[in-house]
């Protein structure tokens, strides 16, 4: 009697708990953007709103997890001795959000249109496959030459796997057009994802709706997501955005501004979540020895460069610019959050008397003029250019602004007719090339607008490149750095965090530091 | 003349004597906000971020810590110049094109019809947004950029009014006596015909500084340090409940400045109003 | 009457062509190309060039021009580089919101400033004027986007009255949802209007209500309907005409705050993107819009005011 009642007591402690601890699932979640997406396709995702839900509507062979590279798609994947051959095994239980199974046909055309330089402009990232060849679900990638970042690159969005069959069936004569088909039609099929495009209004509104035959399972053994779908409003505005939050209208408003960020968070209905990015900011310095009008350019003197990072109290920035919710750069090259990055703090620290002695050497007269370029409409812009201007001028700059918009502010990069201008910088993928590329050497593009140009760091790129041998590839990452911190091309800001804010009732919400928005894990109890 | 009789009758409304008050005065603060601002606009104090209306700060501080005072009082001598400055010159090369275009009729009056139907059918603001974006930031060419767009408005008053205004005695009158045209225009059908485009003048300088501030939401309007108040209303704008009065005390400037201009104006159609 | 309408709409040809013109030109003289706004953050300068490639950016100028005039008289604008989709079929998704948002808001400001126009002349110089006045005066001075901001922040988010931002669905679901930012732009129409219907009605009222009461012998009544109202809406209508016209353009801080995706916010992301074919199939659409409603005006007034007839 005795051990019955024990054995009854145990299950039902068993049965109580393992219903007390049933899966949230069902729901609609209400997120609100501040900007539409155009063209959800790995592919042809060109700008954030597109590229940060990729990877809800597709997957990728590969993923990070814990800063490597692991199976996602695949069951299995080896690269061969040479490094020349990439085998990968697709698992068995993949299906597209209408059903049908994915098969190594899939994954060759994906592959095959994702480096197509004549369709998209992320060819180049794995511009290093020479074929892709499939039998079955065994996909074969054939390489050039040995290249590092291969696996990080099959990780990435623009690898995605789609349909074969979808894009036969679309209409339209190009595959752009054929995607925007796809688009426009809503309905499952073209990806395997956790959810599928069911809704859409240009500039309004989005819809997911949950893919049935999603291959992941969950923490109760069903399979993933929790979720029945999300619906996305666009609210460009910061302060209606937040308001539709606080009204409970949505259950998620991303992009919060910084200076909301200590008011939310004492808000008892909500949650502030502040998300590790790749957010770098920084302002690119013209190096070039005269300015576009033929004066000379001051800012050429590397003394007055470096003069003008030590002049900078970066740490106020934080306080004064983000509310405090970010950090001064580690890195000079990247994020502290991409793979490489050497920890290099302080980053030029505040030292006042340091950057005056430097100006000095640099010949600077007191009251010398530059002009310091922001985006119009940027409270952070606003912020940063009035604290720098007092942070600078003890050390003889004047410093003098003018905001323009977006478009403007890039065209100046280009014609180099800037002193200094705002910029920032979100990793695409796990891997930093992209950004080094993009910010040092300068074929990329011209040492992110700077004009820098420096032959060993150009050197040491390329060698990074085609090195299959991690620490030494880390090692050339390490010697880049600290030639790039040196030469100060830029001014080092801060890196930034996701600000995110959103109601009590939701968990499992992330924002990956690329960027992506994740829901697949998400819940929400309304 | 008889014009300085109706002026002084016209101080006798409270309406137009409140405006020219309130309009004067506010020139005053404009030509000296050194004799009214407290504290320098541009200091920073890092120790007193958003705080609210106290005794050593009458409207509060902003986000960094700048006595919000200092910096309404110190927008005055942007935002007053910008109402006339964004105004007058539209109004001269309006009044002008429209004197002659009226006049004369034929085919300058048909080119101008098209010139202004093409101009008024564009988005005011877009056009002005387009013109600043291709000029550069600044001041001065958000007044170039105002004025190639505004004089439309001036012109088309104009022209209509001197239409009106051909067939009044005078003219007539000046057409027997073979006055030059030049003449005829500027001293007979002018003085009766400018006074709707004086009253719309002051309309459009309380717009102007609403316009002014449509363009600082944007961050296309006065750069900074400068501060204007529409700029000012558009920093305050995360804070409406949290720091309220950065937005409202620049607000209330405007709107004091705009009932000034406008009553004004209701004064002045009074006083011009042709009687009979 | 139909020879004046042909004749108007004749001219209107040569000023859309004026319009074409002026966008064309304009709109390539702002720094930056769709290039570098789609891709400019992150693109290297090799692929930037494919780009400018793909959208035919390296086209000489008259080419550009030709394609466009062969494109917009066929009556397909192009496609738009930011939305990726048709020019048309994008302009055409917003245009019935911009439009439910203008007349909206005229209505609005004519139910509010019309009565109370009437009051405040009737009742010139004491107090029912004044006040009437002044906090209309408060009205046409405060940035849309802050009385904007204040309403949804008050009455949508705290009160929760209203949703907020949005367009909602339906007929009566949209006049709910717009509430707000149609106010928003009645509050500073009204304003206008009621400053000018008043002083037409003062002055309609001082020049015909001494004579006409005198010598005719009608009640007070029959003479502020059929003289007064008709004359003081004869200059009302202009000004309605130009406001909704004004309102296309007016509409595009609202929509930014109120997040209503209307034509107004288009053509300022469009300039923002360096959208060509979207930002000039837009100033023609406005061009086209704002044209009929001044030509429906000025026939609505002249049907009322027969000496306007030419």
């Amino acid at each position: 009697m005795k051990h019955l009642s024990t054995v009854a007591m145990i299950a039902l402690l068993a049965g109580s708990v393992s219903s007390a601890w049933a899966q949230d699932r069902g729901g609609i979640m209400n997120f609100a953007r501040y900007d539409g997406s155009k063209l959800i396709d790995p592919i042809y995702a060109d700008s954030n709103p597109d590229i940060w839900m990729v990877l809800n509507l597709f997957d990728t062979l590969l993923t990070m997890k814990d800063g490597a590279v692991v199976d996602n798609l695949t069951q299995s994947h080896e690269m061969s001795a040479d490094g020349l051959t990439l085998t990968l095994t697709l698992r068995d239980d993949i299906k597209f959000a209408d059903g049908t199974p994915m098969t190594g046909a899939d994954v060759v055309f994906s592959l095959d249109r994702a480096r197509n330089r004549d369709l998209t402009s992320w060819a180049d990232l794995i511009g290093s496959i020479d074929s892709v060849a499939a039998e079955g679900n065994v996909v074969t990638v054939t390489l050039k030459h040995a290249d590092p970042a291969i696996l990080a690159m099959l990780a990435t969005f623009s690898t995605a796997i789609v349909s074969k069959a979808a894009f036969d069936a679309a209409p339209g004569a190009t595959d752009q057009e054929k995607s925007a088909a796809i688009f426009a039609s809503g309905k499952p099929g073209v990806g395997s994802g956790p959810f599928y495009l069911s809704g859409f209004s240009q500039g309004t509104t989005m819809d997911f709706t949950a893919n049935p035959n999603y291959w992941r399972a969950g923490a109760d053994g069903k399979p993933l997501p929790y979720l029945d779908g999300v619906h996305f409003e666009i609210i460009p505005d910061d302060a209606t955005r937040v308001l539709k939050l606080q009204s409970g209208e949505v259950d998620v408003a991303e992009l919060i501004p910084f200076s909301r960020v200590a008011e939310l968070k004492a808000d008892p209905n909500l949650k502030m979540e502040l998300f590790p990015s790749t957010r770098i900011i920084y302002a690119p310095i013209n190096t070039r020895e005269t300015r576009a009008d033929g004066s000379a350019n001051p800012l050429n003197d590397v003394k007055l460069r470096q003069a003008l990072n030590y002049a900078t109290d970066k740490d106020a920035l934080v306080a004064l610019v983000l509310q405090g919710a970010g950090s001064p750069m580690a890195s000079p090259l990247m994020s502290s959050q991409t793979p490489m990055a050497t920890d290099m703090s302080p980053l030029y620290g505040y030292d006042i008397e340091k950057a005056k002695a430097l100006a000095a050497e640099a010949g600077i007269q007191p009251g010398t003029p530059l002009t310091f370029t922001t985006l119009a409409g940027s409270a952070d812009d606003a912020t940063l250019f009035a604290a720098l201007q007092h942070m600078w001028a003890p050390i003889g700059v004047n410093l003098v602004v003018e905001q323009v918009d977006s478009a403007t502010r890039g065209a100046k990069n280009k014609s180099g007719e800037f002193d200094i201008h705002t910029y920032g910088w979100t990793d695409d993928v796990a891997d930093p090339a992209q950004v080094v590329g993009w910010l040092g050497y300068n074929p990329t593009a011209n040492a992110v607008g700077t004009g820098w140009n420096d032959a060993t760091f150009n050197g040491l790129y390329e060698a990074a490149n085609a090195e299959v041998d991690p620490a030494k590839r880390a090692d050339a990452y390490k010697q880049m750095q600290e030639i790039y911190a040196e030469a100060a091309p830029l001014l080092w800001l801060y890196q930034t965090p996701y600000a995110v804010a959103m109601s009590k009732n939701v968990e499992g919400y992330i924002q990956l530091p690329l960027g992506v928005n994740k829901f697949d894990e998400a819940t929400v109890k309304h | 003349m008889m014009l300085t009789g109706r002026f002084k009758h016209a101080l006798r409304k409270p309406g137009f004597a409140i405006g020219l008050t309130i309009v004067v005065a506010s020139i005053i603060v404009a030509l000296f906000p050194f004799a009214f601002a407290g504290y320098d606009p541009t200091a920073m104090d890092y120790s007193a971020i958003n705080k609210p209306p106290s005794l050593a700060h009458p409207f509060g501080t902003d986000t960094l810590g700048r006595d919000v005072l200092s910096r309404v009082i110190w927008a005055y001598r942007v935002n007053i110049p910008m109402a006339f400055l964004a105004t007058v010159f539209a109004l001269v090369i309006g009044v002008v094109v429209g004197a002659l275009v009226g006049f004369h009729r034929g085919i300058a009056d048909a080119i101008f019809g098209r010139v202004v139907d093409a101009v008024i059918t564009f988005p005011f603001l877009v056009l002005v947004i387009a013109v600043v974006a291709v000029l550069g930031p600044g001041l001065v060419n958000m007044y170039i950029a105002i004025t190639l767009v505004g004089w439309v408005y001036y012109a088309r008053l104009t022209r209509a009014e001197v239409i009106g205004q051909m067939g009044n005695d005078y003219a007539s009158a000046g057409r027997v006596m073979g006055y030059s045209n030049g003449r005829i225009i500027f001293r007979h059908l002018l003085p009766n015909a400018i006074s709707p485009v004086i009253v719309y003048w002051m309309t459009d300088m309380a717009l102007a500084i609403l316009l002014g501030s449509s363009l600082g939401y944007l961050g296309l309007g006065a750069q900074p340090p400068q501060s204007a108040w529409g700029v000012l209303i558009a920093e305050g704008r995360n804070f409406v409940t949290t720091a309220w009065w950065l937005s409202l005390m620049p607000g209330i400037a405007i709107v004091l400045t705009g009932l000034g201009f406008s009553l004004i104006g209701d004064g002045l159609a009074d006083i011009l109003r042709p009687k009979g | 009457m139909a020879r004046s309408i042909l004749t108007r709409l004749l001219l209107m040809i040569p000023t859309f062509a004026l319009v074409m013109i002026i966008i064309f030109v304009l709109v390539r003289l702002l720094p930056g190309d769709p290039a570098l706004a789609l891709a400019g953050d992150r693109a290297s300068d090799a692929e930037l060039a494919t780009i400018r490639e793909k959208l035919g950016l390296n086209d000489s100028l008259l080419t550009q021009f030709v394609l466009f005039v062969k494109a917009t008289l066929s009556g397909d604008m192009g496609r738009s580089i930011l939305m990726r989709a048709p020019v048309s079929s994008v302009i055409a998704d917003k245009l019935p919101i911009t439009i439910f948002l203008a007349v909206y808001s005229v209505g609005l400001s004519l139910l509010i400033a019309g009565p109370l126009a009437f009051v405040a002349a009737l009742n010139r110089g004491r107090w029912p004027d004044s006040l009437i006045r002044t906090v209309f005066q408060i009205g046409l001075s405060m940035p849309v986007f802050y009385i904007g901001l204040v309403l949804l922040t008050f009455l949508a988010a705290k009160l929760r009255l209203f949703p907020v931002g949005g367009t909602g669905t339906g007929f009566v679901g949209q006049l709910y949802a717009m509430f707000l930012p149609a106010m928003s732009i009645a509050f500073y129409t009204a304003a206008i209007i009621l400053r000018n219907l008043r002083t037409a009605i003062i002055e309609v009222l001082d020049a015909e209500y001494v004579s006409f009461a005198k010598v005719k012998g009608l009640p007070p009544r029959v003479i502020l309907g059929r003289h007064v109202l008709r004359n003081a809406l004869i200059s009302t209508v202009t000004l309605v005409g130009l406001s909704i016209g004004n309102l296309m353009s007016g509409t595009l801080v609202t929509e930014t705050v109120f997040a209503v995706p209307g034509l107004g916010r288009l053509m300022l992301e469009a300039i923002f993107a360096r959208d060509y074919p979207l930002i000039q199939g837009l100033t023609l659409v406005f061009a086209v819009l704002v044209s009929v409603v001044f030509l429906l005006t000025d026939l609505f007034q002249s049907w009322l005011d027969p000496r306007m007839r030419q």
